[in-house]
């Protein structure tokens, strides 16, 4: 501030008186003792909180703990109703069999009802804080005054406005005066009333700012669930574009114009073995020929492999197939009791409709490469395996659709012994 | 930044401690005395691990009730236990955070963890037994325990190492508690300065000793936590059990404090150095440990509920689908939901018979809380077939079994707890109840709440 020759500003209407006092003890004074004569506009300007001043200048509590409750407890019910909302009305979001939702509150629904709790009381105290304060204030009469720029340093000020319906000019000089200020300033208004009004260009910088927090989401809005025949962005090209060749394309470096390399001689690559279709495919030749009826003759029908296979369907096929291969295992349980309409796993037993009616070398090909919604399982299961469930899946038929005359006599009788 | 407003020691203010101390340790003898010898005579008449149809089926089964005796003993125990604790901290944060507010209540704490001593000695009855061999207090001790899921269980949990713990954890809390309590009332003497020998003065060698002494109680009070109570389920496995038992010891902690100055008060000390900022201070931190509590207790509900893993679920399983699912929706509304509520607004706080009220209340169902984490565990499983018994401890067998027993044991045992530590408080109430030389008591006694 160089203009300290106050006279040679113009002044416009008074806006108040403002008092400087040496010692926050003597601020809380005055303010008392301004409050005791009956004053309301008035405020006090300090470099930092001090003590008891709210009191002094006879100030009610704040009724902000009461808001930042109302915000806590909307956060409790807002969180609590999203995700009811999300995950058990508009979308049921099966989540480890855990319920949709219980009332009041299913335990993991709890920590995004506390977050959403914290999170609005902590929004209504800061936000708040600021709108109860009059924040932010860029501007203050007293900004006229050089001696108020001791407000930040260590200046303690109290100031009345005008407008106080007790306001005297002489008579409020007197008492803050007398209750030991070091000095009193009267201050006046700018008489230009332009110079208190908000400047224009904030105005717009405010409207622009606004309008371009907006633009992400209105991005966000016009992409939704839309198609674009633009190229993508490129925001890191070189992940989207990367130094190396894939293989059967061309390349120039190389002078046959290929980036495949060709085979290293004495390597075989995975798979090139594999030359007895019957064993590996199930068929009697790999170029036109027919699924192979019988087992091929690296795989012996011995109870070891039955076992094998028994124990491998438990594990491979029964999640879907169940058990007794009736197409009623774990999944589709509960598939059905979540009502979805999934393409259900086949009952392998139907004498009609099972793989009953299938060759060996198709059944195998099934396991191997998958059929409907099924998905192959030779990355899983080697093929020695896959005969073997193959096996136990005809053994599985077999012993499904038994009749009584299937049964050996004496084993009959201990049968019916077991259950009359 | 703020201006520090300052006030001095009222000169008519009642700060000795007198004969106050001596009272004390007279009535809480006798009350323990009292209290012991019911507890004896109503274990005569308690169940035993076992039910009805396991002992008749089995009669090499224990039909002693004595080890309800020891359970209720524990739980009294762990009950003052966690308010020594709780107070050790109060000192520990105080000095490490140069707190200013809670000057004029420090030695109150110093008190109450002084006692740690004496709570040390108290827990012998049940250490002393699981040395000679007792197998009805920890299941762990029993032959037929084994951990198969992890084998390393069986030797961290054996008498010899257990009691060695226990030995050690009592060793270090005594020497801080001891430690900090003998500097600050040197200080009462000398004032703040350095002694013989030092450079630093009391306070600053007081600072700089909490840091790493706050790293080590941390680390024995998540121990012990393990050992005294959780080693009651030796078979369960959770990680955060032992954070929540120390959210119950803070919460105890400050309740206690402001109990023992309410009750000083009374008797007409500290009438003016601890008013309603302090109360409302203290019971802020009593809200923050009550809600602390509750939040580690979920945790620790939540995440087993959702992994339903069985070595888990076992804790919950006996406590949701018996007979102490009372209790626990007790706990559930009465140490969190009633005093949440209520401790939020700050007049509950400031005025006293309330603020009062509700430390009672929460020093009771921090009982409840322990008794909740403890006794379940009374009833053990046994597996019979003819003459091959084999005892599964807690937490097995039909949950149906899992009866809440109530026995009059369960309270005599705790109250004679609580007039155990009435009387090691008489023990260490002497001198000034105030740190009359500590540099910040004047910040203290003017402390006020915006």
């Amino acid at each position: 501030m160089d203009t300290p020759d106050n006279t040679s500003v113009e002044n416009g209407e008074l806006y108040g008186v403002l008092a400087e006092f040496d010692t926050p003890g003597a601020l809380i004074k005055a303010a008392r003792k301004v409050r005791d004569a009956g004053y309301t506009e008035f405020d006090c300007y300090s470099p930092f909180p001090v003590h008891g001043i709210d009191e002094a200048m006879g100030i009610k509590r704040t009724i902000l703990p009461l808001l930042i409750f109302g915000g806590g407890i909307t956060g409790l019910l807002g969180g609590c109703l999203l995700q009811w909302y999300c995950n058990a009305s508009a979308w049921h979001w099966n989540v480890s069999g855990k319920p949709l939702w219980t009332f009041p509150i299913t335990p993991n629904n709890v920590p995004i009802a506390f977050e959403c709790t914290i999170l609005l009381s902590v929004f209504t105290s800061f936000f708040g804080m600021w709108i109860l304060n009059k924040l932010p204030q860029v501007w203050h009469p007293f900004f006229r005054l050089d001696r108020f720029a001791k407000v930040t340093d260590d200046g303690f000020f109290l100031g009345i406005e005008a407008k106080d319906k007790r306001f005297d000019l002489a008579e409020t000089r007197r008492l803050l005066e007398s209750a030991g200020a070091l000095e009193v300033e009267d201050c006046n208004l700018d008489p230009d009333p332009e110079t208190r009004r908000m400047p224009i260009w904030l105005y717009g910088f405010i409207i622009v700012s606004t309008v371009f927090a907006l633009v992400p989401f209105a991005l966000i809005y016009r992409a939704r669930a839309s198609h674009s025949k633009e190229p993508h962005y490129h925001i890191f090209s070189d992940m989207d574009f990367q130094a190396k060749v894939k293989s059967d394309t061309a390349f120039d470096m190389f002078p046959d114009g290929r980036a495949n390399r060709g085979e290293i001689p004495g390597t075989v690559a995975r798979g090139w073995l594999e030359d007895d279709s019957a064993y590996w495919r199930g068929l009697t030749q790999d170029q036109g020929g027919e699924w192979i009826t019988n087992f091929p003759a690296q795989v012996q029908i011995t109870p070891e492999l039955m076992k094998r296979g028994q124990q491998r369907f438990n594990i491979y096929c029964a999640p879907c197939h169940g058990y007794d291969g009736r197409g009623d295992g774990m999944i589709p349980q509960r598939v059905r009791k979540a009502g979805a309409g999934a393409l259900l796993p086949r009952n392998l037993i139907d004498p009609k409709t099972g793989v009953i009616t299938m060759p060996n070398g198709q059944v195998f090909n099934t396991i191997s490469n998958g059929y409907n919604t099924m998905m192959g399982y030779s990355a899983q299961i080697p093929a020695q395996d896959r005969w073997a469930i193959v096996a136990y899946v005809r053994a599985l038929e077999r012993a499904q659709n038994a009749a009584q005359g299937d049964v050996p006599a004496d084993k009959w009788n201990e049968i019916n012994g077991a259950t009359p | 930044m703020s201006a520090t407003a300052t006030a001095t020691l009222h000169p008519d203010e009642k700060f000795k401690a007198g004969k106050a101390g001596q009272s004390l340790f007279r009535l809480g003898l006798v009350g323990f005395i009292i209290f012991i010898a019911a507890s004896l005579i109503f274990s005569t008449s308690a169940a035993s691990h076992y039910t009805a149809e396991d002992l008749k089926a089995a009669p090499t089964l224990s039909a002693s009730g004595m080890g309800r005796f020891f359970y209720a003993y524990l739980i009294g125990w762990s009950w003052i236990l966690s308010i020594a604790l709780g107070s050790l901290l109060f000192v520990l944060i105080h000095h490490a955070v140069k707190a200013k507010w809670s000057v004029t209540t420090r030695r109150l704490a110093e008190i109450l963890s002084s006692t740690i001593l004496w709570i040390g000695v108290a827990g012998l009855v049940f250490v002393i037994p699981v040395l000679a061999g007792n197998k009805d207090i920890y299941y762990w001790a029993h032959p037929d325990a084994h951990f198969p899921g992890a084998p390393g269980k069986s030797g961290w949990l054996s008498p010899a190492a257990w009691a060695a713990r226990y030995a050690f954890y009592f060793i270090i809390w005594i020497a801080i508690a001891k430690w900090f309590e003998a500097k600050s009332r040197k200080m009462d003497e000398i004032g703040d300065v350095a002694e013989e020998g030092h450079t630093k003065t009391l306070s600053a060698r007081m600072r700089w000793l909490s840091y790493p002494m706050i790293v080590v109680y941390a680390l024995s009070v998540n121990y012990a936590g393990y050992d005294f109570l959780m080693g009651t389920a030796p078979k369960w496995f959770s990680t955060i059990y032992s954070v929540n038992f120390f959210g119950g010891c803070m919460m105890a902690a400050y309740a206690s404090i402001s109990l023992f100055a309410w009750m000083l008060q009374r008797s007409g000390r500290l009438t003016r150095s601890v008013n309603a900022e302090h109360y409302q201070d203290l019971g802020k931190m009593l809200f923050a440990f009550t809600f602390f509590w509750t939040y580690t207790a979920f945790s620790q509900f939540m995440l087993i509920w959702y992994a339903n893993v069985p070595e888990e679920t076992v804790f919950y399983n006996y406590r949701m689908f018996s007979e102490w699912s009372t209790v626990s929706w007790i706990l559930l509304f009465c140490q969190f939901a009633i005093p949440f509520t209520f401790l939020l607004s700050r007049w509950t706080k400031r005025i006293l018979p309330v603020f009062v009220a509700f430390c009672i209340w929460q020093m009771l169902f921090h009982w409840v809380d322990l008794y909740w984490n403890v006794m379940p565990h009374y009833h053990w499983g046994a597996d019979i077939h003819g003459s091959a018994v084999s005892v599964t401890g807690p937490l097995s067998g039909p949950v149906d079994n899992n009866t809440i027993s109530f026995n009059p044991v369960d309270v005599t045992a705790w109250l004679a707890m609580l007039f155990f530590f009435v009387a090691a408080v008489g023990r260490g109430m002497r001198g000034n109840l105030i740190p009359i030389k500590d540099p910040n008591l004047g910040a203290s006694l003017a402390h006020e709440n915006y």
